[in-house]
């Protein structure tokens, strides 16, 4: 009668093999959690490296953070009952009293009552589950490793930075292995340059120097510390130094390529931010002889105007202007269509904007025209109420403009930054100066305004209705101004007196290009930005930078005293 | 105008140094006590600026927005003599200004020696903004910039003068500037009679000043000086070396400017790079204009009449002093172009007129007024060319 023996050895061996089984990662940190061991806890954490799953990550993160709770159930009754430690978390929700649904950490479902009903608890009754440094850094190499195989590739590639920094010989075999399921080029890129960072610290000189030579051959800017570490080290071993050396020169070269693309791109962006602040300036002074010192204004009106149409598309403004209290609903729009917000807010800058120019022009400066200097005073008196009422209704703080998505991150190509926003500012720039040139060359308006730029008396002798061309022409550079105050809303502050920012800027702009000359405002404005630019990566100060650009301007005066492009005609007086 | 001047010089200063006190009526008295005269040093000192503002403007045609660079820049030079007179009464008991041992600095930068003697720091009053200025305007002059840009470059060298002293590594105070001032020539700066006897200085400074530029314009000087403003371009083909006389203007005021900055910050008591802006510079031109230019009363008046207007606002109406500014500024420039000084010739002129129309229908009257007041530029308004055609088809030419 051996067989029921062996049967139930089977049985056996199955039970035991049954109960031997592998925990599951839950059933790990669900353990630790309610260990009172620190060693133990540290152990159990440690046990998990390698392996994987989101819920790793989530419930270890939580745990970090503080968002686990241990509950204390009790089971059974009088004598008997027996406490036992639940580890939960809390769902978001919370219901009238401020109780949360409660899951087990062990399996992620609704814990139960004794009668079978979801849990509802508060998280002011429950303990926190709490963390100490060693387990936090336990913790920490299993997120890091875990984060290799993240669904998303950004995370994926900021974990395998982290871990190249970290020069730790334990985790190239991880990296390795990932490089062989990897499928982002982004990471793949990431995982060589920490292989290879990794591969610094190692022993073996041949090593040492294949490692420096690929990271010159990427051109990794931020192993120029590594290799500078490297080159100190190594002072005993001149083949290697002369690899970490060669490999920073290489590194150099590359660096300085970037700074020089990134100034210029940084010298377009704001050159393009010059352009569209000036040229509204232009139109206004080239056209009619008036210089609008309230334009720096009118920016403001238009960022103002975005911050406005911001807030409608959000949770409602309150205004308090004089004392009154003014409510302006909010439609509360979520997501995409919040987003859209800034694509409504640009053609409601130009209209106010616009609208402000056209009331300006209809009292102060229709009675200034010809008359340089008195627009000059006037606009500024007009710019000083501007700005105070503006401090009074909007208070005299700056104000927060956010940028929709899809304006905000980084575009980057070969090591240099393209902020999206700025990309949007230059080719907006140069839709602008397109369609300005399109308005003044094909238009029958654009006839009337050259016309009347070119000969005044003469152009209403043919019957064109000049102050009717005025206004229009007025509107239209105010209105330019608001878009540029919408613009300039995504880059800089939303404050009363952010038009003087750029007022000056703006007014060297249109005096170098060149009156009445769009050519000559683009050309300028360009320029500026880039010499601007240029100097303050040159000087390393910004201040002084602006300074020369400011000199360099009035010299550059003394040799074309008209600006670039000279609008040429018989008369002698301008 | 004798009478104003000795009421300036002397009645004021007298009346508080014998603290004398009338009382008009409830809680008011006819007194001039510390605060009262120090104000009025303060209206002093802007009317000096005022007047180098209008002597370039009203008479010349130059609207510089850089005054108050040279008024801040006076002050510095002044400025830095006080701060050495302190010596070590400062907060740190150290030979050094405050703001130095603030920033670490442990020895005098070698610019900031030769202060220690008054009559050097006086001489920079003098030498310091006038080197600017003759740079400056040479430069501009030369290349015959006139009109809106020449004011928009004298902005932009305003607004980077403010700019390179707000930094500290100028080693010039940085955005606090200098102040607590304590001794000037061995007087006590806190004490009522320095305080009167540099508003006596302010006063005479002023009437100076203003006796000065009168005698300027009635020489031939003068003359020439209208001419360049009414039409440069005749005077250039008269043979005119209108480049000289700009700059001389230029340099001119640009010293009278720095006189009145150097004996406001002794009376204020603090110098720093905010007097340096752009907005100070437009406020002189508001003070200008509101007064009248093209006269040499009127900036005084203009000054005078406005700050206290502020010191009245500024209290009353704080949030709303900037828009009443405003709105003067824009009442003036369009309606008022003779300021308040030329209110009068207005109102007679409006007034006759008037009159004239009920008189009899015909356009071409007996004695058609040219607008007389010498404040009238050729930046008049397009309905002088027109007018020029209706009122008085034969008459000659103004000069």
């Amino acid at each position: 009668m051996r067989s029921p023996f062996i049967f139930l050895f089977l049985l056996l061996a199955f039970g035991a093999g049954l109960g031997a089984r592998a925990e599951t990662p839950r059933e790990i940190i669900a353990k630790a959690m309610v260990t009172e061991d620190a060693e133990e806890q540290v152990k159990l954490i440690d046990s998990l490296i390698g392996r994987s799953g989101d819920d790793v990550r989530g419930l270890l993160l939580a745990w970090k953070e503080g968002s686990v709770y241990i509950y204390e159930q009790k089971k059974g009754e009088g004598d008997s009952a027996v406490t036992v430690k639940i580890p939960v978390t809390l769902d978001e929700k919370q219901d009238a009293e401020g109780r949360q649904l409660a899951r087990g950490v062990i399996d992620g479902q609704p814990l139960k009552n004794e009668k079978g009903e979801p849990l509802l608890l508060s998280s002011g009754d429950l303990t926190q589950a709490d963390t100490d440094s060693n387990l936090r850094t336990a913790m920490k190499s299993v997120l890091d490793l875990a984060a290799l195989s993240a669904p998303d590739a950004l995370t994926r590639r900021n974990a395998v930075s982290k871990l190249g920094m970290g020069q730790d010989p334990t985790h190239l075999a991880p990296l390795q292995l990932r490089l062989k399921e990897e499928t982002d080029s982004s990471v793949k890129a990431a995982i060589r340059e920490a292989v290879d960072l990794i591969a610094l610290k190692n022993d073996d000189a041949k090593v040492q120097i294949d490692a420096a030579r690929d990271l010159a051959a990427i051109g990794s800017i931020p192993s120029q510390d590594f290799l500078q570490q490297l080159l100190k080290d190594s002072a005993s071993n001149p083949p290697v130094a002369a690899a970490a050396k060669a490999s920073l020169a290489s590194i150099a070269t590359h660096t300085k390529w970037v700074n020089f693309y990134g100034t210029i791109f940084r010298g377009a962006s704001l050159g393009s931010v010059l352009l569209v602040v000036a040229i509204g300036l232009a139109i206004c002074f080239g056209l009619m002889g008036v210089i609008n010192m309230a334009h720096g204004e009118l920016i403001a009106v238009g960022a103002y105007s975005t911050y406005i149409v911001q807030n409608i598309f959000g949770a409602g403004l309150a205004l308090s202007p004089f004392g009154h209290s003014i409510w302006i609903p909010g439609v509360n729009a979520g997501g995409y269509a919040y987003e859209c917000y800034f694509l409504v807010a640009l053609p409601v800058s130009f209209m106010v904007a616009a609208g402000v120019g056209i009331v300006l022009e209809r009292f102060v400066i229709r009675f200034l025209y010809r008359r340089p200097l008195e627009s000059l005073l006037a606009t500024w008196g007009v710019s000083l109420v501007l700005q105070q009422l503006l401090r009074l209704v909007f208070g005299a703080n700056n104000v927060q403009v956010y940028s929709p998505k899809w304006l905000s991150g980084n575009w980057t190509v070969f090591d240099v930054i393209l902020g999206w926003n700025r990309v949007f500012v230059i080719g907006f720039a140069v839709l602008i100066v397109v369609a300005i040139w399109l308005l003044l060359t094909r238009t029958p308006l654009g006839l009337l305004i050259r016309a009347v730029m070119q000969n005044r008396t003469m152009a209403a002798c043919m019957g064109v209705r000049t102050e009717r061309v005025n206004l229009l022409t007025f509107g239209l550079g105010s209105g330019l101004a608001g878009l540029a105050g919408a613009f300039l809303s995504q880059i800089g502050n939303v404050g009363p007196s952010m038009g003087q920012d750029y007022i000056v800027n703006a007014f060297m702009t249109v005096v170098v290009g060149g009156v009445g000359s769009l050519a000559g405002t683009v050309v300028s404005a360009v320029g500026i930005g880039v010499a601007d630019q240029s100097l303050q990566q040159i000087l390393l100060n910004p201040v002084m930078g602006k300074i020369l650009v400011l000199v360099a301007i009035i010299l550059f005066l003394q040799w074309r005293p008209a600006g670039l492009f000279v609008t040429k005609s018989r008369g002698l007086e301008s | 105008m004798l009478a104003i001047a000795l009421l300036l010089i002397v009645v004021f200063p007298a009346l508080n140094a014998l603290h004398v006190s009338i009382h008009i009526y409830g809680d008011h008295r006819l007194e001039v006590d510390d605060f009262t005269l120090n104000l009025w040093a303060k209206y002093l000192c802007y009317a000096i600026l005022a007047i180098s503002v209008d002597l370039l403007w009203g008479y010349t045609g130059l609207l510089s927005l850089g005054q108050a660079l040279f008024f801040a820049l006076g002050g510095y030079m002044l400025g830095m003599h006080l701060m050495l007179m302190i010596g070590k009464l400062g907060q740190y008991k150290s030979d050094l200004p405050d703001f130095m041992v603030f920033l670490g600095h442990t020895f005098l930068p070698w610019f900031w020696r030769p202060f220690r003697s008054f009559a050097f720091a006086a001489a920079m009053v003098f030498l310091l903004p006038g080197l600017l200025s003759l740079i400056f305007g040479w430069l501009a002059f030369r290349s015959r910039i006139k009109g809106v840009y020449f004011s928009i470059l004298t902005q932009a060298l305003t607004y980077a003068g403010s700019l390179m002293f707000f930094r500290n590594d100028l080693v010039m105070g940085g955005n606090n500037g200098f102040t607590d001032f304590k001794f000037l020539l061995g007087a006590n700066l806190r004490s009522a009679g320095t305080q009167r006897g540099l508003y006596v200085c302010t006063a005479l400074l002023l009437v100076g000043v203003y006796v000065g530029c009168r005698w300027l314009t009635f020489t031939r000087f003068g003359l020439i000086q209208r001419a360049i403003r009414d039409s440069e371009n005749r005077v250039l083909f008269s043979g005119y070396p209108v480049a000289r006389y700009k700059l001389f203007v230029f340099v001119l005021c640009g010293i009278i400017a720095s006189l009145g900055g150097a004996l406001y910050v002794p009376q204020v008591g603090i110098i720093n790079p905010s007097e340096m802006t752009t907005d100070k510079s437009l406020e002189a031109v508001v003070w200008c204009a509101v007064g009248g230019r093209g006269t040499l009363v009127g900036p005084v008046v203009g000054a005078i009449f406005v700050n206290a207007l502020k010191s009245w606002a500024t209290r009353a109406y704080p949030d709303l002093w900037l828009i009443i500014l405003g709105l003067l500024f824009i009442v003036v420039v369009v309606l008022m172009p003779g300021g308040l000084v030329g209110l009068p010739g207005q109102i007679n002129q409006f007034l006759r007129s008037r009159s004239r129309r009920s008189d009899s229908d015909s356009p071409i009257a007996s004695d058609s007024p040219a607008p007389a007041s010498d404040a009238v530029s050729e930046e008049d308004s397009g309905s002088a060319e027109l007018s020029a055609l209706k009122g008085k088809p034969l008459a000659p030419d103004r000069v």
